[in-house]
This record gives C-alpha cells, sequence and structure tokens, in this order.
C-alpha cells in the first residue's frame, strides 16, 4: 500500500472540509442525532425509574437513572459516529466522490482515510458529551467523572466510526448498511450493559454481550462506580477492536480507490 | 522552484488487472506549454494513463518522472503541482460555488483572505462570477465542467490533466473550454488531453498520441499524422457497388474503406485529380470531396471509428 505519507495538515484539511459541511447545514446534521440517546435517558429514566426503583451493579446501589446514564452516553458514542462512518462516508466515497476529488489535490490516501477516521470521531465525541452533560445537568453523573470519561469517549468514537467504515468499505448498495446494523449496532446497543446489568441474561448470551465492544466501553464509562474486571482488560480490549476495525477498513477503501 | 517549468515524462507505463493487460509500455513527454492529446476510442486505456499520471492508479511496471518527483511514491507532492480534472464531476454538492474553490484552496494551504481571493479570481476566469453563491446542482454541465477546471487551476498548477473534459457538452461550452485550455497553454502550462472527439484533438493538440487497447499505434502532430497516414484528400462516395471502388482503390494503390452506407476513397498525394475524374464517371449519387481528417487516421489505422 502506497502513498502512506500522512501529514497532520493534510489530516486537519480533509476533516476541516467535513467540519465546514457539518457548520453549513448543522441545525440538520446535529440536533436531531444528538437528541437521540439524551431522549432515552430522559425517557427510560422517568418513565422506569418508578417501577424498577434500584439496580445492584457490582456492590452499589443505585437508582435505575444512574445506571442507565452511562449507557446512554455509550450510546450516544455508538450511534454518532458509527452512522458518520457508514453512512456518510459511504456516500462521500460513492455518490458525492468526495474522496476521489480530494485525490486530486495533494493529499495522500491516508490523510484522507484518517480524515474521514477523525471526523467520524468527533462526531460520536460532540454527542456523548452532550449526552453527558445532559446526565450531569440531571445530577446522575459527576462532572469531574464526565471529564475524565473524556478519553473514553474518545476511544468509542474512534473504534465505533473505524467500524462505520469498515462498513462503507464493505457494502455495495447502501441499503446493505442496514445489515450490520440488525446483526450488530441493535443487538450492542440493547444487550451490552445499557439498559440493564448483563449479568441478568442467560448465560450464553452474557458471554457474548460480553465480547462486544460496547460492553467494554460502557462499563469504562461506568468506571465511578466501580469496574467489574479492572480497567486495564476492557481498555485494551477496545483498543484492539479499533486496530482491527481501521486495519480492516483501510484495506477494504483503498482497492475501491486506488486500481 | 515555484516559476520553473516542469517537464512531465511517462516511462514504459504498464497496467495490468490480473493477466489482463489494459495499458501497454506508454512512453511519452509532456513539456511546458505544449498540449498533449490522446486520442481513442472508450476503453482504449486513456483514462487509466491519466491516473497513472497523478499517482491514483499504481502502474504494474515503470513510473512517471515529473520536475523532481517521481510517481505514485511521491505523487502527493507531485499533485501540489498538478490541476487535475477527472471525467466524472466531484464538485461539493455540499457546497456553494464559491465555497468549492474556496474550500478546496485549503488543501493547498491556501486559507482565508488568499483563499476567498483566489477563488474570485478563478470564477471570473472561468466566467462564473455571477454564480458565487449558487448549488453546484444549479448549474448546467458546461458550467460544471469550468468549475472542475478552475477548482484544478487553484494552485496555479504547471501542468494540467483533462480527462475527456468536453464530453455531453453542447456546442458552444466546448468552444468556451477550448477558449480557456488554449489560454493554459498560452501561459505556460503543459496540458495532456484525452478525448474520443476528433475535431477537438485536431484544433487543440500540438502533439497526439493515438490509442487503440491499451496501446499507442501512432504518433505525431496532427498535420504531420493525418499527411503521413491518409494524403491530403479524401473522396466519400455513396451509392457505387463496392466491387469498383475496391478495384479503384487497388489500381491507384491508395487506401480505400468502406464506411456506414459510403466508401472512403483517399486521394493519391502527387496526382489527385486522375483518381477524382474517374470517381466523377461512375455518376455516384452522393460525392464529397474533402480534406483528410484524423477520424481518417484513425479508421485506416484501427479498422473503427473513434466514438
Amino acid at each position: 500500500m502506497k502513498s502512506l505519507s500522512i501529514t497532520p495538515w493534510g489530516v486537519y484539511s480533509v476533516w476541516w472540509r467535513h467540519f465546514q459541511v457539518y457548520r453549513s447545514t448543522w441545525l440538520v446534521n446535529f440536533l436531531p442525532p444528538v437528541s437521540e440517546p439524551i431522549i432515552y435517558l430522559l425517557a427510560f429514566g422517568f418513565g422506569l425509574t418508578p417501577l424498577i426503583g434500584e439496580v445492584t451493579y457490582g456492590s452499589t446501589t443505585l437508582s435505575y437513572s444512574q445506571f442507565i446514564a452511562p449507557g446512554m452516553i455509550g450510546i450516544g458514542v455508538l450511534f454518532q459516529s458509527f452512522f458518520e462512518g457508514a453512512y456518510s462516508t459511504f456516500i462521500r466515497l460513492n455518490f458525492q466522490k468526495t474522496w476521489q476529488a480530494l485525490l486530486t489535490a495533494p493529499l495522500s490516501f491516508s490523510e484522507v482515510f484518517v480524515g474521514d477516521w477523525l471526523w467520524a470521531t468527533t462526531k460520536g465525541t460532540i454527542a456523548g458529551i452532550l449526552t453527558g452533560l445532559v446526565a450531569v445537568v440531571a445530577q446522575l453523573y459527576a462532572i469531574q467523572h464526565l471529564l475524565l470519561a473524556l478519553p473514553i469517549i474518545v476511544l468509542g468514537s474512534l473504534l465505533f466510526g473505524a467500524f462505520g467504515l469498515l462498513v462503507a468499505g464493505m457494502v455495495r448498495k447502501i441499503d446493505q448498511v442496514n445489515v450490520p446494523i440488525f446483526l450488530i449496532i441493535i443487538p450492542m446497543f440493547t444487550l451490552c450493559g445499557t439498559y440493564f446489568p448483563r449479568t441478568t441474561l442467560p448465560q450464553a448470551l452474557e458471554v457474548i454481550a460480553n465480547l462486544l465492544p460496547l460492553a467494554a466501553l460502557v462499563d469504562l464509562l461506568r468506571w465511578p462506580l466501580g469496574l467489574p474486571n479492572g480497567w486495564l482488560l476492557p481498555l485494551v480490549w477496545l483498543i484492539a477492536w479499533m486496530c482491527l476495525f481501521v486495519w480492516l477498513a483501510a484495506k477494504r477503501i483503498y482497492p475501491l480507490l486506488f486500481r | 522552484m515555484s516559476d520553473e517549468p516542469l517537464t512531465l515524462t511517462a516511462y514504459d507505463l504498464w497496467k495490468c488487472y490480473g493477466d489482463r493487460p489494459v495499458v501497454e509500455g506508454i512512453n511519452f513527454t509532456l513539456h511546458p506549454g505544449e498540449i498533449v492529446g490522446l486520442l481513442g476510442p472508450n476503453g482504449a486505456g486513456k483514462t487509466t494513463t491519466v491516473g497513472m499520471l497523478y499517482g491514483l492508479v499504481i502502474p504494474t511496471r515503470g513510473f512517471v518522472q515529473f520536475g523532481p518527483w517521481q510517481i505514485p511514491a511521491q505523487g502527493k507532492q507531485a499533485r501540489a503541482q498538478m490541476g487535475i480534472v477527472t471525467q466524472e464531476d466531484n464538485l461539493d454538492p455540499d457546497f456553494t460555488v464559491f465555497e468549492n474553490l474556496s474550500h478546496f484552496a485549503h488543501h493547498y494551504h491556501i486559507t482565508g483572505v488568499k483563499a476567498r481571493d483566489r477563488a474570485g479570481e478563478l470564477l471570473s476566469l472561468v466566467k462564473l462570477q455571477d454564480k458565487a453563491q449558487a448549488q453546484v446542482d444549479q448549474l448546467s454541465g458546461g458550467m460544471k465542467r469550468r468549475l472542475v477546471l478552475a477548482r484544478a487551476l487553484i494552485n496555479r498548477p504547471k501542468i494540467v490533466f483533462l480527462d475527456e473534459p468536453t464530453t455531453g457538452l453542447d456546442p458552444d461550452a466546448r468552444q468556451e473550454f477550448w477558449r480557456m485550455v488554449t489560454q493554459l497553454k498560452a501561459e505556460g502550462c503543459g496540458v495532456l488531453l484525452t478525448t474520443h472527439y476528433m475535431d477537438e484533438a485536431q484544433r487543440l493538440c500540438d502533439r497526439l498520441f493515438l490509442m487503440q487497447q491499451g496501446k499507442v499505434i501512432d504518433e505525431g502532430t496532427p498535420a504531420v499524422l493525418i499527411e503521413r497516414v491518409i494524403g491530403e484528400e479524401v473522396a466519400e462516395i455513396e451509392g457505387v457497388a463496392v466491387e469498383k471502388l475496391q478495384a479503384l482503390s487497388q489500381s491507384f494503390a491508395v487506401w480505400g474503406r468502406q464506411f456506414g452506407n459510403g466508401y472512403l476513397l483517399a486521394l493519391p498525394r502527387d496526382n489527385p485529380e486522375a483518381l477524382w475524374h474517374q470517381i466523377e464517371t461512375l455518376h455516384a449519387p452522393r460525392l464529397t470531396r474533402r480534406r483528410a481528417n484524423l477520424e481518417d487516421v484513425f479508421l485506416r489505422l484501427t479498422g473503427n471509428l473513434l466514438g
């Protein structure tokens, strides 16, 4: 794989292009998607807490709203970075030919790729932070914990952004993006300790849920409540998934452009 | 460095997909202030060749030297001095006409006021200043091509690649595009043009490479190619038995070929009148005598028409 040369300006310039699009259409692009995890937080938080009352997580007992708050941050990260990486990158690659246009400028494949990836990461990070801020205002998550969770939010966004890019590089038609959504994203979104502790699942399902990357992300986001397996293992697990996805995504997208 | 003219040379470029070669052993040099044309039918390998010149297609063998840079290895650095108009429009539908230029300038480290000034200059150059705030999808086909050209010129490139730039444009839009290409040449820019329009190649190009099935089958200036391959004049004859014309072609030892409903016969260089009189005695319902052109050259060399 040639044209690996990468400079901060090149990556920034690609990222900046996506940011300019976002800036000009921010009301459409920003509010509806970011509102999704916030609505879940408010709806399930207020709706289910009176029915469920308290939840035991590890050795801690806490209100249901407090339990789901980190899960909703994780969902914001997952949805925003994945959808930007999958749908928007697919459109930029196949319909708008943005990548092809960028590659007529003095930009390398790596710069265009990393610029797209970091943009998906940025969107996931924004969603994670905003959901977190709502949780802080609702007194479900402490502000200092949110600050310390920032690197985890970024890592999760890098991971699911890379997964999105991989999907964009794999599918031939935009409808096919639905396949990983229904097979991977929805199961992760529901089963990985977002709405209930994974320990309540049947054992086989619990094992699968534990392996999916959102589980490690949500566990890490819940770090103020204590970590079931220590912090290193889920962190390494997330980094491993991220490296795998980004490597596979680059391997899939490169031949679509350089023939 | 920035004012120095740069020459581009392709050394033995090959591209194979699996066992199938699509470009075979292309060699040429593009000098500053020169328009070189790659002329050939669809599928001849023109776009693949252009792709190899700017680094998007990785050659199976050979390389390109442009000034101090080798492509594909240093394609990114080389592209800073290149302007590339690809065959498909890849303008940014998310931006206005003006932003398509000012935002693209960012990739060349041209930012802020400088980027906006340059965008304004280029819009005037391609006569789109009235459309600055329009969306890309409001532009006609010709305007879009001009905007893609303007975008390619952002960094004042030393060479410009135009890959079938006027395909699908109406005659006026093509004329306008040609005017701008001639202007680039006058400013010392090297231009590589691919086309399957013979009139475009004949009018614009200083040198031509005729391509068929991935190979260069002949090269030269348009006038020299026509003179060497066909001669000066051609007769187009309709409504006469082919056998009679084939006999004429043989007796005068000139090229002749069936073409659509009619027949083309090259008139000999030294004494065209002798053959012409013979043709006239056949009383063809339709008979035309005209200057030989590149279409005839292509027909003779490949047995096929361009188009």
